[in-house]
Parts: structure tokens; C-alpha cells; sequence
């Protein structure tokens, strides 16, 4: 099982209001049930918070999430 | 489960057992799969499934005695199915479909002694597997099955000589006499003696074939007898024969491979079948005779089209769930316990044992009472001991049940003017979410139509099925305890209950909480009135919780009377009624399918429906379908328009918490001098967007908290064209994230809102920031 490794904001342009940092593409672990993914996100390149697009919320990370509850 | 409790199960679901045509037939001929074939005009099909099932077909198709057509299910419906002419038809106008390959010939040998029908079934049946057969006849070869069955031609049989040559048998004409029955018992591996056409040689044999292998002795079997009719006279039975050489050459084989001659052979003799064939709504169809001497393509299509294609299925044609896996009960019987099972790999039954409504509507239907709801519990409740229940198929469900059982939502009351609390009325929750007014006007009725020495109480909790439903039994037997706790605190009033499944869950896991239903009680006691004329015509839907109350059924139908309403009963009902979706917690695990259900449900009632069920109403009317609730034609309780209740939306999910809440504020503040307590929401939304954001399980109260807490924070992004802002928050094993704008007044717009039960380090904790 794997997600493609890169997913950008749906739309806009987005920074780190705490910062005032553009976000970067960051690559980052994502975590459920004792399985790891590694994907690169946007997030802040100071505060290093991470963004989850809806696009990936609902669209790879749900089907993941299901395949992983059923194995 | 075990395997053998798996095939208990199993064994109660009759979908796989064989018609009945094909097991009287001796030759277990598959007559309903040849019917689809012949039916579709697929002639080529239809004979490989005779050459699949018959030996000798070329023979056996044109002189079958077909005692099927005697236990045909058409016999009744318009007259049975013509197997037998069918099959003829068949096997005379398909060519040969099956290839025989030239296999290395077995190092033993059979002899057949007599050419009748079991002697060449025997020898057809030997020789495909390689066995070299060596056949004994008198006379011309042909002629002793010309001779016997007046119905085959030269050219029939001398296809299957021609077949059997092929194969490797050797046909050789000698007198069959006792000389050469000694010889062929020292000369070859084992001996077959055909009764019929080796009669004085079976005479002299001096035992009978044993019925079930047809084996004599040492290395002989025998086969082909006579048949008897009623009247004594003895008759040539071709099928008989035919399955008395067919067991033969089965034995024979165990003869000559040194196996047992009756291990695992006790079906092949057996004529009942188990199976259950529903004929509701089959229409008698006279039978389709051919206008010449046979039949035409045509009229053979149509004559096979008569076949019921006898199956169960008597549930799955009910139930959208056990539609929607493609199977039937004894399939997802073992999908169920391979789920179990498993070692490696993908639970692949997840969904399956999940999307169950557990309303038991299969069990009423099945003549074996196989019950899915049963099946599906257990499995469910092993999945949860083990652990690997999906957190998506219940969870959202259960965090309702807490809401509901919070300090903000439920409460005991006792009897408010200090009597002794004989009664406490237990709405439930969700009539609780969903009828807040009218909760409180059956309360009042109830306290005031009571005789003045018998104090009522109100109890606001959920009974805690959805725990039991979702096989978290800890859970479930610790909500029980808390309301068992409470019950006894208020001295063990007797619950009168409006919701169907909370009465059920009390009746079988708290037998000692006395209990009643609302209906009962307002009809039997405080409702004594004469039955009105009738205004308006519903139809009544039970909810499934109820389908064995009959109290409960009795008591909806006499209110509704009282109240002007006639009733008319769908096709399914009382008992046998079906689920609206809810149960289960279908709702939650696979909302789709319990839409579908809901719909199903509303399209089996002809007219405007009357619920009993708040959770029947609500689903029902989501679904487009007008339904009140019995309340709503209640004196006490019933709306001002009728009409317009029957349609009125029911509360979403975010609504139904917040009315919970807002019941039990109005308890508090009319009866226990409580203080009113307004809630505010600082985040506002369109309502479309809200009633798109709860299909994804994701509530207001989700929604003001995630801005909140992103606010507090100052963590959120953003978007510097639009304004927007977006953030998250994971209070729980779900991250809510939120795309919003701040209004200068100190409120925020939503614009959308997403969720995912992944963790993400650095996202979903607005108190992180350095």
C-alpha cells in the first residue's frame, strides 16, 4: 500500500499566519494504526505546522484509512 | 465459531440444496441449470449440462423415465415441466460438446457381462476414466437396447458404441454363461453381471446387489433390475438402471483402487432435498405442448421458460443488505467465519458483518429461522474483544450514545410532587432528540391521567443498544449498570418506554427493570375511549424492534382507531416487518445502504405512513416518504396540521444532540428549579453546507470547537487572496479541519470543513505552537 508522495493546497495561496510564512512543500510521516506513510505536505517551514488539503483528507487518506481498518 | 458450529449454520440455510427435480433423479441430472440454458435458446449449453450429468446421453436423454416431472413444483402451477421431452428434444438437435482425450489405459480390467443399460453405463462411466472395460453381449450388439426401449433408434445407440470404442472398451459377443462368469472373476480386475441383460447370470449369483454400492461379492457388482410398479407387473426403469450402473462402476473403481466401498456414499441414494422454494407470486402457467410430433425450437424455449428455477432466497428478497454482497446466509456464513480466521491478510468481511441491521426480518422469513442478526452480533463482538473493529463503522454512533447519557442530556427525575415514583416514563433518546414538546406533553399527560397516588418520574438516557449493537458488550453492560443504579435510587419505578428498541434491549438484558410500553399503557389504562370514525386512511409500519411485541403492534392499531385513523397493512408487517435503516447502526457504519433501506421500506406503503418508531418516521420521511409519528394524532401530544407533520424534516444529527441538551435544560427548569441556558454559536454556516458536513459525521458543535480552539491558539493558515482561514483539531481519534473567514464582530463564517482519523505530527494541536 502506498500514497503518492506529494500533495500540494487544492487552491490559493497559503501562509503560516503565526510566521507570516508562504508554506513549503515538507515531507513528513503520516501515522494510523501501526502503519507509517512517508508524504511531502505543505506546512511551515518555521513552525513546521503541517496543512491536510480536503482533497487528500477525503480522497487517498480515506481509502487508506479504510484498507488499513480491514486488514 | 468452529468449523463445525460454522457448518450448523451453514446447514440452515437451504439456498445451495438441490431442487427437487434433481434429487429424484436418480443421475442427479442438473435440470434446472438445463432449463435457463433451453430457455435462453442456448442449445448448445442445455447438452453440456446433459453430458455433464447423464451417461450415455446420446441413449439416457431420449429414454429417461424422468420421475423428476412427478416432484416438479410447476406440477400444481399449471402442470409440471416436460423434462423428459425436453431433454430429447435437446440431445437431437445439439451436436456433441464434450471431447474425449486419449488418456494411457489403467492397469487393470473390467468386465461387463450383459450389454443392457447398466452394463454400457458401467463401462462408459469406467472407461472415461481410462479403465479398460471389456463388454460381453449376446446376440447383435444394438439390438438389446433397441429391443428394451422402444423409443431409440439404431443410430442413437451406435453413437455410444461408437463413443465407448473410442474410449478403449472392447465389445465381444459370448454366451453368457456361468463358464464365462468364472473366467471373467479369475481373468479380470472386477466383474460387472447386468441384471436385464444378463439375467440368468444375476439369478445365479445367489445374493442381491447390496442397494447402496450394488456390490456381491469378492470382485462382482451387479445392476439393472427390473422395476416393480404398484400393480406387480415389472417394467424396465431406465434411470434405475442407469444409477444402479453408475454406483456400480463407482464401486468397482473402489474395488480395483483398493478403497472403501462405502465411505462418504450415503447421499447418492437420497430423494428429499431440503430446499425451500417460495411460490408467492408465481402464476399457474399451462404447459407449452409442441403442435407436431416434437417439439420446435420455439415451443421448447417457451416450455422451459415455464421453470421456476426453484431456489430460497426467501430473505435476500426482502432485505437490501443481504442483496447488496451478492450472496445468501450460507455464503456469508463462511465469508463470516473465514473473516475470523484469517491469519494474514485483508478482514474482506468487514463491511459485511458490519452493514447487518440485526432487525432479524430473515429469520421470521426462513422456514429454518437462519438468523443473520445472530451471526453478524457475534462476529462483531469478537471483533472488538480481538480489536480490529473499524473505529469508522461505530464509533461516531457511540460518541452520540455518550452525548446522549452526558450530564447535559440526561437526567432521572422523580415524581415532582414528592409521591412515591411508581412509573418513570423513558422516552428514549432519540425521541428525546427529535420530539423535545412532545416528550414533555406525554410526561404531563402521564402524570396527570395516573391516579393521583402514583408519582411519575421522567428518565432522559439512552438504553444502550447501540453499544450492544456495535459488540462493544463492556460498554453495554456498564450503561445498563448506571441505569440500573438509577432505577433502584428512584425505587424501582416501572419504565413506560416509547422507542420499541429500548423496551427490547430492557426486555432481554434487564429482565428485572419492570417495563411497559407507552402505547400499552395510554391504550389499555388512560386512553379508554371508543374507537372514532375514520377521518384518514395510513399505512402502518412497525418498527423491527417490535416485530415480536404484539402488545406493542395491538396497542398502535387500537390508538390509532381511537384517534379517527384507519390503518392498512403492507405485505410485510407485524412480524415480518422490515427495518427503516437505523438498526444496527447501518445508519452509521454504511449510510448509503440504509438510505436504500429506507426507501425499500417506504415503497412497500401505499399510502401515507403512521410510525410507532421515532427512528422509523425520521429515516422515513428523509427518505421523501409523508409519515407521522404516533404522537402526532395523539389527543395530548398531536400537531396542529397533520399534513404538514407528515413532512416536516426531521432534526439533523448536530440538531439532535442540541435538542437532547435543550429537553433536558426545560426538565431542569420547570421541574427541578433550574436556570434556563442559552447556547450561542460564534460560528455561523449555510445550512446546506452544515447538512453536507454531518453526511461526513461532522457537527456544529465540532465545527464552533475546531475554530475556537484554532482561534486560541492563533494556528491557522492563511489563504491570502481570499481571507480564508483553515486550521485543526483533534479532540478525539478524529482531526476536524476548518476553512473560515472572522467577521469583525467577533464571529466567523464557515466555509468548509473535512476530517480524517490519520495523525499527522504538527497538524491537530493548536496549543503546539513554540
Amino acid at each position: 500500500m502506498s500514497m503518492s508522495p506529494n500533495y500540494t493546497p487544492d487552491d490559493g495561496d497559503w501562509i503560516c499566519e503565526a510566521c507570516a510564512c508562504p508554506l513549503e512543500q515538507q515531507k513528513v510521516q503520516v501515522f494510523y494504526l501501526e502503519s507509517a506513510f512517508d508524504v511531502s505536505l505543505p506546512a511551515c517551514p518555521r513552525c513546521k505546522r503541517i496543512l491536510i488539503p480536503k482533497s487528500l483528507a477525503e480522497g487517498k487518506m480515506l481509502e487508506v484509512e479504510a484498507l488499513l481498518e480491514d486488514k | 465459531m468452529d468449523q463445525a458450529k460454522l457448518r450448523e449454520i451453514e446447514a440452515r440455510c437451504t439456498q445451495e440444496a438441490m431442487p427437487r427435480c434433481r434429487a429424484r433423479c436418480p443421475l442427479r441430472m442438473d435440470v434446472r441449470a438445463f432449463m435457463e440454458h433451453m430457455a435462453d435458446g442456448k442449445l448448445r449449453e442445455a447438452r453440456k449440462v446433459l453430458e455433464l450429468h447423464l451417461p450415455v446421453p446420446e441413449i439416457m436423454a431420449r429414454i429417461c423415465d424422468h420421475p423428476c416431472e412427478d416432484h416438479c413444483l410447476r406440477r400444481d402451477l399449471g402442470g409440471s415441466l416436460a423434462i423428459g421431452a425436453l431433454e430429447a428434444f435437446c440431445i437431437g438437435n445439439a451436436d456433441k460438446q464434450s471431447k474425449s482425450f486419449p488418456r494411457a489405459p489403467k492397469a487393470v480390467s473390467i468386465a461387463v457381462l450383459g450389454n443392457g443399460l447398466a452394463g454400457l453405463v458401467v463401462a462408459f462411466e469406467l472407461s472415461r476414466k481410462a479403465y479398460p472395460v471389456t463388454i460381453f453381449h449376446e446376440g447383435e450388439a444394438h439390438g438389446t437396447l433397441l429391443q428394451r426401449f422402444s423409443s431409440l433408434a439404431q443410430e442413437h445407440v451406435a453413437r455410444e458404441y461408437e463413443g465407448l470404442l473410442k474410449a478403449g472398451c472392447t465389445v465381444t459377443e459370448r454366451v453368457l454363461d456361468a463358464a464365462l462368469l468364472e473366467k471373467a472373476r479369475s481373468g479380470f480386475t472386477a466383474v460387472f453381471v447386468d441384471a436385464d441383460a444378463a439375467a440368468g447370470l444375476f439369478a445365479g449369483l445367489g445374493a442381491a446387489p447390496d442397494p447402496a454400492t450394488g456390490f456381491v461379492t469378492g470382485n462382482i457388482c451387479a445392476g439393472g433390475m427390473l422395476a416393480q410398479s404398484p400393480t406387480g407387473a415389472l417394467y424396465a426403469s431406465s434411470s434405475k438402471q442407469a444409477s444402479e450402473g453408475r454406483r456400480s462402476a463407482v464401486t468397482l473403481e473402489r474395488l480395483v483402487t483398493g478403497v472403501s466401498l462405502t465411505a462418504e456414499r450415503g447421499a447418492e441414494l437420497t430423494r428429499e432435498t431440503p430446499l425451500h422454494t417460495p411460490l408467492d407470486g408465481v402464476m399457474p402457467k399451462a404447459p407449452v405442448l409442441p403442435q407436431g410430433d416434437a417439439y420446435l425450437p420455439e415451443e421448447a424455449m417457451q416450455e422451459a421458460a415455464r421453470c421456476i428455477r426453484c431456489e430460497c432466497l426467501a430473505c435476500v428478497r426482502e432485505c437490501v443488505y443481504l442483496q447488496k454482497y451478492g450472496g445468501y446466509p450460507r455464503t456469508y456464513a463462511r465469508q463470516i467465519y473465514n473473516n475470523a480466521s484469517i491469519v494474514k491478510g485483508g478482514h474482506l468481511a468487514n463491511a459485511l458483518i458490519n452493514g447487518c441491521m440485526l432487525c432479524g426480518q430473515c429469520t421470521e422469513l426462513c422456514p429454518e429461522r437462519f438468523s443473520m442478526a445472530e451471526l453478524c452480533l457475534s462476529a462483531r463482538q469478537d471483533m472488538v474483544t480481538r480489536g480490529y473493529m473499524p473505529a469508522s463503522a461505530h464509533e461516531f454512533a457511540l460518541e452520540d450514545m455518550e452525548s446522549a447519557n452526558s450530564e447535559t442530556c440526561a437526567l432521572f427525575m422523580g415524581d415532582p410532587g414528592g409521591k412515591k415514583t411508581v412509573y418513570a416514563f423513558f422516552p428514549g433518546c432519540q425521541l428525546a432528540a427529535s420530539r423535545g414538546e412532545q416528550v414533555l406533553a406525554t410526561y404531563e399527560f402521564l402524570h396527570d391521567a395516573l391516579p393521583s397516588g402514583e408519582g411519575v418520574g421522567l428518565f432522559l438516557s439512552c438504553c444502550g443498544v447501540p453499544a450492544h449493537w456495535a459488540g462493544s458488550e463492556e460498554k453495554f453492560q456498564s450503561g445498563l449498570a448506571r441505569i440500573r443504579a438509577e432505577w433502584e435510587r428512584a425505587g424501582r419505578p416501572t419504565l413506560i418506554m416509547a422507542c420499541a428498541s429500548c423496551l427490547k434491549t430492557f426486555g432481554e438484558a434487564a429482565p428485572g427493570i419492570p417495563t411497559v410500553s407507552l402505547w400499552a399503557m395510554l391504550d389499555g389504562h388512560l386512553m379508554d375511549m371508543p374507537t372514532k370514525p375514520a377521518e384518514k386512511t395510513y399505512c402502518i409500519h412497525d418498527p423491527c424492534a417490535a416485530r415480536h411485541d404484539e402488545a406493542w403492534q395491538k396497542a398502535v392499531r387500537s390508538l390509532a382507531a381511537k384517534c379517527g385513523v384507519s390503518l392498512e397493512e403492507p405485505r410485510r408487517t407485524g412480524m415480518e416487518t422490515a427495518c427503516c435503516g437505523y438498526g444496527g447502526l447501518m445508519w452509521n457504519a454504511q449510510p448509503e445502504l440504509a438510505a436504500v433501506a429506507a426507501r425499500h421500506k417506504a415503497d412497500a406503503l401505499d399510502k401515507p405512513a403512521l410510525a410507532s418508531c421515532i427512528m422509523c418516521r425520521d429515516r422515513l420521511v428523509a427518505s421523501g416518504k409523508e409519515c407521522l409519528h404516533l404522537l402526532d394524532i395523539l389527543p395530548f401530544s398531536k400537531t396542529d396540521d397533520g399534513s404538514k407533520a407528515a413532512l416536516a424534516a426531521p432534526p439533523g444529527l448536530s440538531a439532535r444532540r442540541a435538542n437532547r441538551a435543550a429537553l433536558a435544560g426545560r426538565v431542569r427548569v420547570t421541574y427541578l428549579g433550574g436556570t434556563a441556558l442559552s447556547v450561542t454559536y460564534r460560528v455561523t454556516m449555510a445550512p446546506e453546507l452544515l447538512v453536507e458536513l454531518e453526511r461526513k459525521h461532522i457537527l456544529r458543535e465540532d465545527v464552533e470547537r475546531s475554530v475556537l480552539a484554532i482561534e486560541a491558539a492563533g494556528a491557522r493558515f492563511c489563504e491570502r487572496r481570499s481571507g480564508h482561514y483553515v486550521g485543526s483539531w483533534r479532540p478525539r481519534r478524529v482531526t476536524f479541519w476548518v476553512r473560515y473567514s472572522a467577521n469583525a464582530d467577533g464571529t466567523y463564517v464557515l466555509h468548509d470543513a473535512w476530517c480524517h482519523r490519520m495523525t499527522v505530527p504538527d497538524a491537530g494541536r493548536p496549543g503546539s505552537l513554540p
